[in-house]
């Protein structure tokens, strides 16, 4: 159990100019489980492998547990890594693979196999002990990766995309179980995806990253209803936010024919904002087609039961722009109908070009 | 499309014509590699059917008395002859002790090798060439260069570090002479087979053991020497197959002297090396075959069980 602190630390790979991680500055607290997501590239993998001593942390400095650990090597930072390919000793069991870091503790062959075997049932792995990895399915694979973490009771649990290579149906159970385990366990942890679902379904609070540098952390919750800028609102959210952009006209701006209600909080960034070009942010379920004044034309219906999503063109700006509305899923529409929408629901203003909200976002 | 429910009798059944065309395709792909497997009939095959006959003969080639079918007779006479004995416990010796070294050295090389550092290339490069030369002018060159003992290098420098007379290395020590040629010869070999092995290894799963509080050595001894296993087994194998054919470098450098003359120089020796008895020659090859099948098949086992632990 521990906190662990990235103190404005930057990893800058020789050859190149941009840091692939930009003075992170984040805490986290004992026992929680923080998410860092972000597209590929964003530097996600790379924080938490300076985390593990696998990559040089540049500048700053990152401590476990107020322990300055920025230049101790990956054996003596007390943590277990679950990487994306599992990474198993393919030469030894899984017994072996689960006991290999006790092993190097110099733990005891009875120690070891009580804790091997005490791992192996919370993760039902009992019968495969015996098991070479190249024996095992995909799912077990990563079990055993989960298991040679736990045995170990680290400090810290750092996990680099561990459910990316499970087929979608094993992925959605397989992280219920993690989230589970990790609750029971209380282990500090951190989790790398590039999965915006699996970010918002498994953190306690999940850190955005984008080009390096973080974008906004906070609880899923929050991340959703309060993006910090137009990168987040773009990014969480599955299907993604409407992003539509529009000129201001005097301190109004336009969705459509129709004039945009703005707070006034928001109003007042407007006034006080240079910029001319702004992006307002709708989420599907935010819109509706219970009638309103705005005319649509439906192009594509997904069904998924519940609900549907319809994604539909609109006169905007002098062009069409393709929006998706959330409808029940009792509604029929088809492709061609035209539907009436409207705005029903908080809506998210950005400058375009900086990315900054406006306005403060609610608490 | 709502007819799911078919006509039993209206499906066809193709299972023959499946066969036709699976035994079709199957000859499509065999006939390219007939030239070629006939060809190593005539030329590997065939001679080896006749060495097997020669070895069922007494047959002098000088002595003009003509060739004579006289059973299994060399064979035994093989086993009674202390020359035949001799050469082959200089065989095991020579073919052990260069295979097991050149192994070992060529282990040690590619863990050097198989990091990043500049000039990495020209480096590899420079090391593979001793593989890449004739063994025939290796054994001239170690013989005469190196060291001969009124001019070679190594009494040189020996005579500079205060050692006053010079060695006789091929005299003194024949068969490790020829070792350490051959040693010198094959390490580059094995050293490009670990090498791949050794590159072919998934990095993330060294990351994993270090994480896992593994240094250097054990990192070594219980991940990466246990799955080099396949590429230490394949250049043992290759290793013993052609070592225990050595026959370049005993002419050149020893000319079988003292103790040196190992089964294939032994078979030259008694054939067209001035015997001409090309029964018995023949009688000591297929031996030498045999024992090539069976050497390599223990090596290999050996290795197995030692790495196993």
């Amino acid at each position: 159990m521990a906190t662990v602190t990235y103190d404005s630390a930057s990893r800058i790979y020789p050859g190149t100019e941009k840091p692939a991680v930009n003075e992170l500055k984040l805490d986290i607290g004992d026992g929680e489980l923080l998410v860092l997501v972000g597209p590929s590239g964003s530097g996600k993998s790379t924080a938490l492998r300076m985390l593990a001593g696998l990559e040089f942390v540049d500048k700053g400095s990152i401590l476990i547990d107020d322990r300055d650990v920025t230049l101790t090597p990956p054996q003596d930072r007390d943590i277990a890594m679950v990487f994306q390919n599992y990474a198993l000793y393919p030469n030894m069991t899984v017994a072996g693979n689960m006991g290999f870091a006790l092993k190097q503790q110099g733990v005891s062959k009875e120690e070891r196999a009580k804790r091997v075997m005490e791992a192996a049932k919370i993760l039902d792995l009992e019968e495969y002990l015996d098991r070479k990895p190249k024996n095992l399915s995909g799912g077990q694979r990563q079990r055993v990766a989960m298991g040679r973490a736990i045995v170990r009771s680290p400090q810290v649990f750092l996990m680099d995309e561990p459910l990316s290579n499970l087929d979608a149906k094993l992925r959605v159970s397989t992280r219920t179980q993690l989230v589970d385990l990790q609750a029971r366990l209380g282990v500090t942890t951190v989790y790398v995806t590039h999965d915006q679902v699996e970010a918002m379904t498994m953190g306690h609070r999940v850190a955005v990253l984008d080009h390096g540098v973080l974008q906004q952390v906070d609880t899923p919750r929050r991340l959703y209803s309060a993006p910090a800028n137009l990168f987040v609102a773009g990014f969480i959210g599955s299907p993604a936010m409407n992003l539509i952009e529009a000129d201001r006209s005097g301190d109004e701006l336009h969705f459509g024919s129709s004039v945009v209600a703005l707070p006034a909080d928001v109003q007042a960034d407007l006034k006080a904002s240079s910029a001319t070009r702004f992006v307002i942010g709708i989420r599907p379920e935010h819109l509706s087609n219970a009638g309103g004044g705005l005319n649509s034309n439906v192009t594509v219906v997904e069904e998924l039961g519940s609900d549907a999503f319809v994604h539909a063109t609109i006169q905007h700006g002098g062009g069409d722009v393709t929006i998706v509305v959330r409808i029940d899923g009792e509604t029929t529409v088809s492709r061609g109908d035209n539907m009436p929408i409207s705005i029903d629901g908080p809506v998210h203003i950005f400058e375009a070009d900086s990315g900054k909200r406006l306005g403060t976002p609610p608490e | 499309m709502t007819d799911v429910v078919q006509d039993q009798s209206v499906i066809v059944d193709r299972s023959d014509e499946v066969e036709r065309i699976a035994k079709k395709e199957a000859w499509r792909r065999r006939l390219p590699i007939l030239p070629a497997l006939l060809f190593t009939i005539i030329v590997t095959q065939i001679p080896f059917a006749l060495s097997v006959f020669y070895s069922l003969t007494d047959w002098n080639i000088v002595s003009g008395v003509d060739r004579e079918f006289i059973g299994f007779g060399n064979y035994g006479e093989l086993f009674g002859s202390s020359l035949f004995r001799q050469a082959a416990w200089t065989t095991v010796v020579m073919t052990t002790a260069s295979v097991l070294l050149s192994v070992f050295f060529g282990t040690l090389i590619a863990i050097l090798l198989d990091r990043k550092f500049f000039g990495q290339g020209f480096v590899r490069t420079l090391l593979i060439t001793p593989f890449l030369i004739t063994p025939v002018v290796a054994g001239q060159t170690w013989s005469t260069s190196m060291l001969n003992p009124q001019f070679g290098v190594v009494n040189w420098l020996l005579e500079r570090l205060g050692k006053d007379d010079p060695i006789q290395f091929a005299g003194q020590f024949p068969t490790w002479t020829i070792v350490a040629v051959l040693v010198w010869q094959w390490t580059p070999f094995m050293m490009l087979i670990i090498l791949a092995g050794l590159q072919g290894q998934d990095p993330s799963v060294l990351e994993a053991a270090r994480v896992d509080g593994a240094n250097s050595r054990s990192i070594f001894f219980q991940i990466t020497l246990p799955q080099l296993r396949p590429f230490l087994e394949l250049g043992t194998l290759l290793g013993s197959i052609y070592l225990i054919q050595v026959f370049d470098h005993v002419e050149v450098i020893t000319g079988g002297g003292p103790g040196s003359t190992n089964l294939p120089y032994f078979v030259f020796q008694r054939s067209i090396g001035g015997g001409w008895e090309f029964g018995q020659a023949s009688a000591f090859s297929i031996v030498v075959v045999i024992a090539t099948i069976i050497f390599a098949t223990l090596g290999l086992r050996l290795l197995s069980s030692l790495l196993e632990e």
